[in-house]
């Protein structure tokens, strides 16, 4: 290969790369085209809520956009941007997301119009969005702010589970805010003129200045002498807007009903909470950059302490009238209708019956008695069992159900009827419901299983193993119900755990020792006293027997015999014995033995046997 | 001379075990006013006297079956049928074989619909009290013990009057073991009554938030397992077992220290 065709392949490899090259560019030029589009995070919201708009720019690195979008009803900011940069298959892309919060200022339906935004000197228009926000209800008498003192404890411990409110991210909260406006309560009591007895519903409203950390520090501390109030349940949270500020708002209801008749005043609703509000910024931090960076909040606070209060509450109360008053008035205020169930209207002879008698409405349902039965000739009743099934967290709407067994006294082909009276506070009289029998066939138990009468502790056990049996509704006659007079005292405490048996049976075994040491010390008397003592009689004896001149030879060496084998060493005593004994043959076998022993027989008699036992003791 | 002096320590013994009855004395007219009011149809004010006089000092160690019968009826007259089956119960406790209080217990268990159940058990205390089973088996056999002593120290020859002797301490030792070990009030120290108005749920731990593992009917008798706090751990029987609040629960057993 030549020099010069060396260089012409030289010059035709770059000129082709550099034509691959350009149209690699202008590939990659034209997938950068740009685009603009708008999106909002939610279309509907409830007053109080806020959206997010977002704006994205598409194959821009920035752009022109406004920093507010001029909308009647809305405040619409912007907050911030941030850029994205996507690199695929060696093709790099990059868009620019502009940020903004939508707050409402009032409810109604809106349209968020179409916004120009400039990228690389052309300009692009976004849809227009529309938007919602739905209505919420409002409260009518407020308070303010109580005690403000940094220092004050609460008085009522803090909720286990306390209600926290976080701080939303809104406009700029001022400098040095209105106590009065940064926290309020509103209470709201459908009725300001009460019967005695009457449920109101009531409802305390908490509006906190969402730009706050706020922090319930204990339980609503409201009522007062005259009224009952049933405790609140856990609150409901929200938001509102007012006067153009967003406020969290805990609702709290409850019933209320007053007790005693005439006017009553009750003090503001009252409610310890923290909360976190601005102070003094140190100097070079004022800048409104420096809080715009810092989201709009001023991070230099003190946590105040504050009773958030309602305005009091003035009620009337009025007493129930006595003009009219039913007698099967049992204390039920309200508006209540009744129905009656026989659950089994065909029981097996003797069985119960049950007869459910359903008061609903609304009033105050714990205050109620149960209604009257009529026409219970037939019938024996027991008092009745109730349940509650409420329709609301309040417990003022719902159904009380009362169960009354009934046994029948007689062939019986209706169940009693049932009448119930109550106050009704809007008509202001007194209102009687009554409900006719229902077919129920029921027949009592035999007569034969009746015991009539009832004789404490001699009386048969009762019949009856289970609920369902025959006799045992049958045996409890209504002359059994009749106290039984007189107290026969029994312990608590089984016999063997008392202290009284364990010191009775100690005495027992001391009583039993002491009767076998005196028996046997009476024995042991009358059979002469101990061993040694009747040993030493008879040695005694012997002795006297042997000094005795007048006994014959034979008796008298009968008596030395027994006397030295009582009292002569054990290991001599056949040595001993046995010329003795001997001699002793000799006397009484031979002559001579009946006559007395001479004085030398016996001087020597008595010299040997004292060599023999040396001291005699029987002396 | 010998057996007189027999008799008067067995008389001694006798009055020791006999002497330690509790005086009756201030109660008689509180009762009777009682009785009165719960006759004349008030039972709210009956209730309130007899829980005064069987919270007395004179009424704790021991009681009676008759106040706490007339308790159950009360109790019974206003609707509170829980509270009646205790009284019931307790009224039962003191005396087994006290049958209005055994026949109205039925009725009330029958009304909240749980078995009356009576085995044998519940049938020998109610035929002779334990009491006197235990005094009666105590005195027979000491007598027999005593008998047996003066036999064997006089050296008696007769040995029928020794197995004599063996069998009447036998006897009388066993009766009192018996009477013992059939007594209710033995096995009534772990046992509670729920007294709520309605079924007590049970709970697999000792919270308001647990999961229930069941259910105990109002007038229900339950076992008492253990303690936690405000809560106690107890058997429905048939291996249900739970937690429920001490306050549901009341011992059958009223504390001795008042009731």
């Amino acid at each position: 290969m030549t020099g010069k065709s060396f260089q012409a392949m030289k010059s035709r490899f770059f000129s082709t790369l550099t034509l691959l090259l350009f149209l690699a560019t202008g590939v990659s030029l034209r997938a950068e085209e740009i685009s603009v589009t708008a999106g909002l995070s939610r279309s509907e919201v409830n007053s109080g809520d806020m959206a997010e708009l977002q704006i994205k720019v598409s194959g821009a690195q920035r752009a022109d956009v406004p920093q507010q979008i001029p909308v009647e009803g809305l405040n619409v900011r912007l907050t911030g941007q941030s850029t994205q940069v996507q690199m695929v298959n060696f093709k790099v892309t990059s868009s620019v997301v502009y940020s903004y919060i939508v707050m409402p200022l009032r409810t109604g339906h809106f349209t968020i119009p179409s916004v120009t935004v400039s990228a690389d000197g052309s300009k692009f228009r976004t849809q227009s969005l529309p938007f919602s926000v739905l209505d919420t209800s409002g409260p009518s008498s407020s308070g303010g702010v109580g005690a403000t003192s940094p220092s004050m404890q609460p008085q009522i411990p803090a909720l286990p589970g306390m209600v926290g409110i976080s701080q939303p991210r809104s406009r700029p909260a001022p400098s040095r805010p209105d106590l009065e406006r940064v926290a309020f309560g509103e209470i709201n009591c459908s009725k300001k003129t009460v019967y005695a007895g009457e449920m109101v519903p009531v409802e305390i409203r908490y509006y906190f200045d969402a730009r706050y950390a706020a922090q319930v520090r204990g339980r609503v501390d409201f009522g007062g002498e005259g009224v009952l109030l049933e405790r609140f349940p856990d609150p409901k949270e929200g938001r509102e807007e007012r006067n153009g500020i967003l406020y969290n708002v805990l609702t709290f209801r409850s019933l209320l009903s007053g007790v005693k008749p005439g006017p009553l005043d009750l003090k503001p609703a009252k409610l310890d909470c923290e909360i976190q509000l601005p102070g003094e910024l140190p100097p070079g931090f004022d800048d409104p950059v420096f809080q715009q960076l810092l989201g709009g909040q001023a991070r230099f606070g003190q946590t105040r302490e504050v009773a958030v209060k309602t305005a009091p509450l003035h009620l009337e109360v009025l007493p129930l009238p006595k003009e009219g008053r039913p007698p099967t008035f049992t204390g039920a205020v309200g508006q209540f209708d009744i129905d009656i169930i026989v659950s089994n209207p065909h029981p097996a002879p003797g069985d119960p019956a049950t007869l459910n008698v359903k008061i609903g409405g609304k009033g105050n349902f714990k205050g109620m008695g149960p209604p009257v039965l009529t026409g219970t000739d037939d019938w024996r009743t027991y008092p009745p069992t109730d349940k509650f099934d409420s329709s609301d967290e309040l417990a003022y709407t719902g159904v009380k159900s009362f169960d009354f067994t009934l046994i029948a006294q007689k062939p019986a082909h209706l169940s009693p009827g049932a009448e119930f009276s109550y106050f009704d506070p809007q008509s202001g009289k007194y209102q009687t419901l009554t409900v006719k029998p229902l077919p129920l066939e029921a027949t009592p138990g035999s007569a034969v299983d009746v015991p009539l009468t009832a004789t404490p502790g001699k009386e048969s056990p009762p019949p009856n193993s289970s609920p369902s049996s025959a006799k045992a509704p049958s045996a409890a006659t209504p002359g059994d119900q009749n106290p039984i007079p007189g107290a026969t005292l029994h312990y608590w405490t089984t016999p063997v755990l008392r202290s009284e048996f364990l010191r009775a049976s100690l005495s027992m075994i001391i009583a039993a020792a002491a009767l076998a040491g005196v028996l046997w010390y009476w024995d042991l008397q009358a059979r002469g006293g101990s061993v040694a003592t009747r040993h030493k009689r008879r040695l005694s004896e012997l002795w006297s027997i042997i000094n005795n001149e007048a006994l014959d030879a034979a008796s008298t060496y009968d008596a030395v015999l027994e006397y030295l084998e009582m009292s002569a060493p054990e290991n001599s005593r056949e040595a001993i014995l046995a010329p003795l004994t001997a001699r002793r043959d000799h006397f009484k076998y031979g002559t001579g033995g009946v006559r007395p022993l001479s004085q030398t027989d016996r001087k020597q008699l008595m010299s040997e046997l004292c060599a023999l036992v040396p001291t005699p003791n029987h002396a | 001379m010998h057996n007189k002096r027999i008799l008067t320590i067995l008389m001694g013994c006798l009055l020791v075990m006999g002497g330690v009855a509790p005086s009756r004395a201030g109660l008689a007219e509180q009762v009777a006013s009682a009785n009165a009011a719960l006759a004349a149809g008030r039972p709210i004010d009956a209730l309130d006297s007899y829980k005064t006089i069987l919270s007395s000092p004179a009424l704790t160690v021991s009681s009676s079956a008759e106040l706490w019968y007339n308790r159950g009826l009360a109790e019974e007259k206003i609707g509170n049928a829980p509270a009646a089956s205790l009284s019931f119960r307790r009224a039962l406790l003191l005396d087994p074989g006290f049958a209005p209080a055994r026949r109205q217990l039925g009725v009330v268990l029958g009304v909240l619909g749980i078995p009356f159940v009576s085995g044998w058990a519940e049938t020998l205390p109610a035929m002779i009290h334990p009491d006197h089973l235990v005094l009666a088996g105590s005195v027979l056999g000491w007598i027999g013990i005593l008998a047996l002593i003066v036999l064997l120290v006089k050296g008696c020859r007769r040995k029928w009057l020794v197995l004599a002797a063996l069998l009447l301490i036998l006897v009388g030792h066993g009766g009192a073991v018996i009477g013992t070990l059939v007594d209710p009030r033995l096995s009534a120290t772990k046992v509670a009554v729920v007294t709520t108005r309605e079924a007590q749920e049970l709970k697999s731990t000792p919270a308001d938030s647990a999961s229930s593992t069941g259910s105990a009917l109002p007038g229900s008798m339950v076992r008492i397992l253990s303690h936690n706090g405000a809560w106690c751990y107890v058997s429905v029987g048939a291996g249900l077992t739970g937690w429920i609040p001490s306050e549901a629960a009341i011992p059958l057993l009223p504390s001795i220290k008042g009731s």
